[in-house]
């Protein structure tokens, strides 16, 4: 059992780190990212490709999140621009539209030049004991990774002057606009920065399991339901909602088994719109 | 004399109601003399027209009353899997099977539509929770392999050697089928309930106010749009004799529908017709490019949606309206 | 007047191409105090933020010493030295008093200083430093509105109707508040549907009525016109 739920952590902490890009680009303008797993693929095959070049890895890295950094900017200084002129309803549709395509272009993109082309790190060394409980090194340092960023993410909101007025911007954007913060600015910058946090997903998640060309919808929709339980616009909410949520994932497929447990955690998403709109620690106006 | 008036009047309005359908079922009855000896090219077409189906069974859920169904396929896969299995397992006739699917897919979007409604959902909270809903539906059917036969889906001997079988003659079938759609569309239009709906889309509050029960509306709409998609779906599992776990998988129907009624005009009556035709088209014109499509498809939902944010229809009558108006003034 | 802190020539302004301010003029000079008065719908709020930035004029000039600053966005407006704290005051509901206040400060950290200030002016939000602004009396939260306008530091202080939904004890602490404020040599632009209190803390006033400045003039020159008294004062 100890080793089920923490095999959930580990896998938990990579979904947090997933689903908080996507929440905090939802929470300061309403566009639900519907490409953020394909930026998390893209980072991965462009380090992929580096590494088949015979590139060392701690060029391959940095250059794979630079990469999907410049994905995020241009795609907020080109696409996002019409939408955030439009208000209510229509931004949000538009926004979700036009993510569609952009994930659909990754996709196809990808799958059209490097078919067979994945990213899979392996962390050198034999198995680590943790509570008595042999666990695998890549993943360790994938959950090390999550930790550090999420730790990070938690300070900068907390402590920045930049974090504070991003918050300002998801609660009330009139009030940011009244304090001299620019809101689009803010916005560009989260926006890239949701980018290279879904890089470091694939980084970080390629120690465990393969990031392959047509892993990005699955990605996607795990951010998604991450997002909504943790509570659309919330950072901690989405790592407790994704530790939650991995460790009934990997209890779930230890003792009901295989299909249940994607039905259980679209369910628990489900679930928490119907019941707790706002998701564990969200806040609605 | 005032009744001479009156039926001229409502015979004009008659002709401005009806008639774009009619025009729209004439031009598309004459699409099989020019392919009727190509069967791939019929299946193309027919999976146009089921498409078209889809979208005007989702444009009465989600063009009228505004819910963000995406669960258009697994609605139609409700259909199409429990009719199969019932034909199959109970001997059910066809028809009737198609009937049940109907009626089962009607019941659950009905009853996602009372959730959103009661829980006030907003559209993207609509949109995850069906979306949730789509991809369990997709999980069950690769799960469940007694039911649903899993990754290798189901053989449905039922409609062979019946006119649904063969090309041409089920063509018309689905036009009848899309006609059908139309013109229930249209009537909901001009019912009662059509003038709750357009209350509704242009100003909740409003409506509310006016005494139009949102929930009811709401609701009533779930049910018809998802029996419309149930019996498409039924329909198609009959017709093309094989089901599998992604002929109704949210990657290959809904997003699709969904580019397809946007593009068209959300909320048209014709705009579902229009995003089918032309997008069949298209993804017939980029057949040759093999893995680049869905690239050059991701590329063309872009620019669509840049360009005809509205839609192409009410893109054009606006257009329209505006000339009116000047040649008016 | 060449040394007009803010001057205001001709300025319309509305919603979605309905104008609902008309060919304003007003002008403000440093260190005075100035109400612009009128009812419920008679533009103020639209006026206000036309100056402010949060909507763009539609005609007109808004000269912030000595640069026209019509059209610009709100977030430069503020940095250019106008603080603006509306009449639904738009807090940040889940931040701390102390996270509210800091943000006033922005793009800089907040000082210390200043800081320091607010609290003196209003020592119930240093009791109250830690708590959720969302989790706060209405009138407490109008002093945490006012005090995050203040922390930028601003020359000239705008404030659409204060006391909205106070009652008349904190209205009148409000503007006691504003008055001390004001002795600091602080500029003030207030609109206020409760004359009385406006007129106590202006120097001079603008009668605003169907989006047109109706009458100006000092403070006591508009306390005693009769039409004043009338409307807006309940005196018959």
């Amino acid at each position: 059992m100890t080793a089920v739920v923490l095999d959930g952590i580990v896998l938990g902490l990579q979904m947090g780190l997933l689903g908080v890009g996507l929440t905090l680009v939802y929470g300061l303008g309403g566009v639900l990212n519907l490409a953020h797993g394909q930026f998390a693929v893209f980072a991965a095959i462009v380090i992929a490709r580096l590494l088949d070049a015979d590139l060392s890895l701690w060029v391959a890295i940095p250059a794979g999140l630079v990469c999907a950094a410049l994905l995020g900017l241009v795609i907020d200084l080109s696409l996002m621009r019409p939408v955030y002129r439009l208000r209510g309803e229509d931004r949000v549709l538009l926004g979700l539209l036009l993510m569609l395509g952009v994930g659909t272009i990754i996709d196809g993109l990808l799958e059209w030049r490097y078919p067979i082309e994945a990213l899979s790190i392996r962390v050198p060394g034999g198995p680590v004991s943790v509570l008595g409980v042999p666990m695998r090194r890549g993943g360790l340092v994938g959950s090390a990774m999550a930790l550090t960023a999420g730790a990070a993410l938690f300070g900068f909101f907390r402590f920045s002057t930049f974090g504070r007025a991003t918050r300002s911007v998801i609660q009330d954007e009139d009030g940011a606009r009244l304090c001299g913060v620019n809101p689009g600015t803010v916005r560009t910058t989260i926006f890239v920065l949701s980018g290279i946090l879904a890089g470091l997903v694939g980084i970080s998640r390629s120690m465990t399991a393969p990031i392959e060309v047509t892993s990005g919808v699955g990605l996607t929709i795990t951010a998604l339901i991450v997002a909504v339980v943790g509570g659309l616009g919330s950072v901690s909410g989405a790592f407790l909602a994704g530790v939650l949520l991995g460790i009934v994932s990997t209890v779930s497929a230890f003792y009901i088994g295989s299909y249940i447990t994607t039905i259980v955690l679209l369910a628990t998403a489900a679930l928490t719109i119907v019941f707790r709109p706002s998701g564990l620690l969200g806040h609605r106006p | 004399m005032s009744e001479i008036v009156e039926s001229a009047r409502s015979k004009t309005s008659l002709v401005r109601d009806y008639g774009p359908i009619v025009l729209a079922a004439a031009l598309l009855a004459l699409v099989p003399l020019a392919f009727h000896d190509s069967p791939s090219k019929m299946t193309v077409i027919i999976g146009g027209l089921l498409f078209c189906a889809y979208a005007i069974g989702f444009n009465v859920i989600f063009g009228s009353t505004g819910q963000l169904f995406l669960c258009t396929g697994a609605l139609a896969g409700i259909g199409g899997f429990s009719a199969a299995i019932v034909n199959d397992r109970t001997g059910v006739p066809m028809l009737l099977a198609i009937a049940i699917g109907g009626l089962l897919a009607a019941l659950v979007g009905g009853l996602l539509s009372w959730i959103a409604v009661s829980r006030s959902l907003d559209t993207i909270f609509t949109g995850v929770v069906t979306l949730a809903f789509s991809l369990s539906f997709e999980n069950f059917v690769l799960g469940r392999k007694d039911l649903t036969g899993g990754e290798t889906g189901i053989r449905i001997e039922a409609a062979s050697e019946t006119i649904l079988d063969d090309q041409v003659a089920p063509y018309y079938i689905f036009l009848g089928l899309v006609v059908v759609y139309l013109v229930l569309y249209r009537v909901i239009q001009r019912s009662q309930m059509g003038w709750a709906f357009k209350a509704l889309r242009d100003d909740e509050v409003a409506a509310e106010l006016a005494g139009v029960d949102v929930t009811r509306y709401r609701v009533y709409a779930g049910i018809i749009g998802s029996a419309m998609l149930g019996v498409a779906g039924a329909v198609f599992a009959f017709h093309r004799g094989f089901i599998g776990p992604t002929t109704y998988a949210f990657g290959d129907v809904d997003v699709s529908v969904l580019v397809m009624l946007v593009f068209g005009g959300i909320g048209s009556l014709l705009g579902p017709v229009v995003g089918a035709v032309v997008f069949t088209i298209l993804d017939e014109a980029l057949v040759d490019f093999a893995r680049l499509r869905e690239m050059l498809y991701g590329i063309v939902i872009v620019v669509l949606f840049l360009g005809f944010r509205r839609g192409l229809i009410p893109s054009l009558e606006s257009v329209r309206s505006k000339r009116r108006d000047r040649s008016e003034g | 007047m060449a040394d007009d802190l803010l001057r205001i020539s001709s300025l319309c302004a509305g919603y979605l191409g309905e104008d609902v301010v008309h060919d304003v003029d007003l002008s403000i000079a440093a260190g005075e105090a100035v109400a612009v008065i009128g009812s419920n719908g008679a533009g103020k709020t639209t006026l206000f933020k036309a100056i402010c930035g949060m909507s763009a004029p539609s005609a007109g000039t808004v000269t912030f010493d000595g640069t026209n600053i019509a059209g610009l966005g709100a977030h430069q407006v503020v940095r250019a030295g106008i603080a603006y704290v509306p009449a639904e005051r738009h807090l940040f509901p889940s931040m701390t008093v102390r996270d509210n206040l800091a943000l006033g400060a922005y793009p800089k950290r907040p000082e210390p200083k200043q800081l320091d200030f607010v609290f003196e002016l209003f020592p119930r939000l240093k009791e109250r430093s830690s708590q959720h602004a969302g989790t706060m009396s209405g009138g407490e939260q109008q002093m945490v509105a006012v005090g995050r306008a203040i922390m930028s530091n601003p020359r000239l202080l705008m404030l659409d109707e204060p006391t909205t939904g106070l009652s008349p004890l904190l209205a009148s602490e409000a503007y006691k508040a504003l008055a001390e404020l004001r002795a600091d040599g602080l500029t003030i632009l207030v609109a206020e549907q409760q004359v009385p209190l406006a007129l106590e803390l202006a120097d001079r006033g603008y009668v605003l009525d169907h989006g047109r400045v109706q009458l100006t003039g000092t403070s006591d020159e508009l306390a005693d016109d009769p039409e004043v008294r009338r409307a807006y004062l309940g005196v018959a």
